[in-house]
C-alpha cells in the first residue's frame, strides 16, 4: 500500500471516529468496561500469588523435641541440621526458653504451667529454610527428613500452605476461565457496536466496492478505528483500576483494619501493557469480524 | 470487448438469464432492453461481477471473469464505471468526494484527484458544484454526479442500469447526452432501459431481451 493510499485510510478513519462519536464511545465504554473486569481479576490473582510467594519464602520449621532426647544430642542435632544447605537460619528454643516466651505473651498462664509441671512445653530447633525451598512439595520433603526417633513433633504449617496453594490453583483456573469469558463477552458485544457503525456506513462502503476497493482499503479505517477503540478502552480501564485500588481496597482495608499482605500491589507495568495489547487486540478483532461478516454480503 | 458464451444465469428454480450468446465492440453504444424481469439487471450485475453465472462464460477485454476470485473482483472493478436509477451517492459526502471516491480507494494523491474532479464536472456540467451535497441537488444533476463518478478513472466500459428511471424527459437527454459524449471518446457504454422514447432520440445497437432470452442482438 502506497503513503498516499494510507493517508487517505487515515484520514477516513479519523472521520469515522468522529462522525460516529456515540457509537465509538459505546465501543469504548464496553472495552474498558471488560478489561476493568478482566484487570480486578489480575490484580486479585497476582496479589495471592505474592501472598503465597511470600510465605513460601518465608517458611518457618519448628522441631519439636521428645523429653528424653539429652541436650548434648539435641545441639549435635542442630549443628547436624545447620551443615544443611537448605536451611538459612537455625535456633534452639530450650524448655525454659520456650515457658518463658510464652509467660511474656499470654497473661496467666504462668499458672498453668506451673500446674502441669515441667517439661509441658518441649525444646524446639526453629529452623528457617533458604528462598530456594519455596514449594509445598519441597518444604514437606525437608520436614519429613527430619521425622525420626529424635523429634515429637515437625510442625510447619504444612497442610494450610499446601490448602492455600490448591485455593490459589483453583482461584488461576476461574481467574482464567473467567478472564476468557470477559473476553469473549466483550468481543460480542463490541462486534455488535461496530454492527451499528458498519450499518450507518453501510451505503458508502457498497459504493467503495463498487468503485473498486479492496476488501483491505475497506477494512482498515475500521481496523484503525477498532484500535483505537481498544487502546482507549484499554486506558480508561487502567485509570479504573487505580481508582479502585485507591479508593475502594485502600479505604476497606483501613475501615476493617486489615493488614493481610500490606497493602495491595498494582498490577506489574508489563501486565497492564499487556492489558492495554488485549485491549487494541480486543478493539482490532471485533472490527474485523463486523466488517469482514458485512464485506461478505455486498455484492 | 464483452463477449458471452452460453452465458445462463439462475436463481434457485428461476431463470434469469438462458444460454445467452453476445459479442460487444469496444467503443459500442448499446441498449440493454425488455419488460420487467426480462434479465436486463443480471446481465449487467453479471458485467460488474455483483454475481456469477450458473454456466457458460464471459469475457471482459479477453479476461474470464467467471474464473475471476470475488476478491480480485476490484480489479474488473477499476475498469468500468457503473451508474444505478437510484445514484448510489453518499449523502454525507460532498459531491467532489462522491466524484473522487473511485480515485481514493486506488491511491491517487489527493491533488491529483481534485483537478481530475474538477475535470469531471466540468464535463457533466457541474462546475463548482463540488462542496454541494447531494441531497441538496435534483435527481438529474445528482445523476451527473453518478456519471462523473463513474468515468472520472476514463474506464473502458460504461453500465448504466436504468439511468433515466428516476428523471423527467429533459433531464434523461441530458443525462443520455453525457453518455453519448463519452461513448464518442471511445468507451463502450451499455445502458439497460426501457424507455422507447429514448432509444428512438438516441438510436444504437439495442439488446432485447424476454424471459432471461436474448430475442434480439
Amino acid at each position: 500500500m502506497s503513503l498516499v493510499g494510507l493517508g487517505h485510510i487515515l484520514r477516513r478513519a479519523r472521520r469515522s471516529l468522529w462522525e460516529n462519536l456515540y457509537l465509538n464511545v459505546v465501543a469504548v465504554g464496553v472495552i474498558a468496561a471488560a478489561l476493568l473486569l478482566l484487570g480486578v481479576f489480575l490484580t486479585v490473582q497476582y496479589n495471592l500469588s505474592g501472598m503465597v510467594e511470600s510465605w513460601g519464602k518465608d517458611v518457618h520449621l519448628s522441631a519439636y523435641f521428645h523429653p528424653d532426647v539429652p541436650e548434648s544430642r539435641r545441639f549435635d542435632l542442630r549443628e547436624h541440621i545447620a551443615q544443611d544447605g537448605r536451611v538459612a537460619d537455625i535456633r534452639y528454643v530450650s524448655e525454659e526458653d520456650a515457658q518463658a516466651w510464652l509467660v511474656e505473651r499470654v497473661e496467666g498462664v504462668e499458672d498453668i504451667l506451673d500446674e502441669l509441671g515441667t517439661g509441658a512445653l518441649p525444646a524446639s530447633l526453629e529452623i528457617s529454610l533458604t528462598d530456594e525451598v519455596a514449594s509445598p512439595a519441597e518444604i514437606a520433603a525437608f520436614a519429613e527428613g527430619l521425622e525420626g526417633a529424635d523429634f515429637a513433633v515437625v510442625d510447619y504449617g504444612g497442610e494450610w500452605v499446601e490448602r492455600f496453594n490448591a485455593f490459589l490453583s483453583l482461584l488461576q483456573l476461574l481467574a482464567a476461565v473467567l478472564g476468557a469469558l470477559i473476553v469473549v463477552a466483550a468481543v460480542f458485544l463490541v462486534v455488535n457496536t461496530v454492527n451499528l457503525v458498519v450499518y450507518s456506513r453501510r451505503d458508502e462502503l457498497e459504493v467503495q466496492r463498487l468503485v473498486g476497493a479492496t476488501d483491505g482499503t475497506i477494512t482498515a479505517p475500521f481496523l484503525i478505528e477498532g484500535g483505537v477503540q481498544g487502546l482507549v478502552g484499554g486506558l480508561f480501564a487502567l485509570a479504573g483500576l487505580a481508582l479502585v485500588q485507591r479508593l475502594v481496597v485502600v479505604r476497606l482495608q483501613s475501615a476493617l483494619d486489615l493488614e493481610v499482605a500490606g497493602e495491595l500491589a498494582a498490577l506489574p507495568p508489563a501486565v497492564a501493557v499487556g492489558l492495554l495489547m488485549i485491549g487494541l487486540a480486543l478493539g482490532t478483532l471485533a472490527a474485523w469480524i463486523s466488517v469482514a461478516r458485512f464485506l461478505s454480503r455486498v455484492p | 470487448m464483452i463477449r458471452l458464451y452460453h452465458l445462463t444465469k439462475r436463481y434457485g428454480e428461476i431463470e434469469a438469464l438462458h444460454d445467452i450468446n453476445l459479442h460487444v465492440e469496444k467503443g459500442a453504444f448499446v441498449y440493454v432492453t425488455g419488460p420487467s424481469g426480462a434479465g436486463k439487471s443480471t446481465l449487467l450485475k453479471l458485467l460488474y461481477g455483483a454475481v456469477k453465472p450458473t454456466e457458460g462464460k464471459l469475457l471482459i477485454g479477453g479476461t474470464d471473469i467467471t474464473r475471476l476470485d470475488r476478491r480480485r473482483i476490484y480489479q474488473l472493478r477499476r475498469n468500468m464505471g457503473v451508474v444505478f436509477q437510484d445514484f448510489k451517492l453518499i449523502p454525507r459526502r460532498t459531491v467532489a468526494e462522491n466524484v473522487g471516491l473511485s480515485l481514493e480507494v486506488i491511491g491517487t494523491p489527493r491533488d491529483e484527484i481534485d483537478r481530475r474532479v474538477n475535470a469531471v464536472l466540468g464535463v457533466v456540467g457541474l462546475k463548482g458544484r463540488g462542496k454541494e451535497y447531494p441531497p441538496t441537488l435534483s435527481g438529474g444533476e445528482q445523476q451527473r454526479v453518478a456519471v462523473a463518478r463513474a468515468i472520472i478513472n476514463d474506464p473502458a466500459i460504461v453500465l448504466a442500469d436504468e439511468p433515466t428511471g428516476n428523471l423527467d424527459g429533459a433531464m434523461a437527454i441530458e443525462v443520455m447526452e453525457i453518455l453519448q459524449a463519452i461513448n464518442l471518446r471511445g468507451t463502450t457504454v451499455l445502458v439497460a432501459t426501457h424507455d422507447a422514447a429514448l432509444m428512438q432520440r438516441f438510436p444504437y445497437r439495442t439488446l432485447r431481451f424476454r424471459q432471461g432470452r436474448l430475442v434480439r442482438s
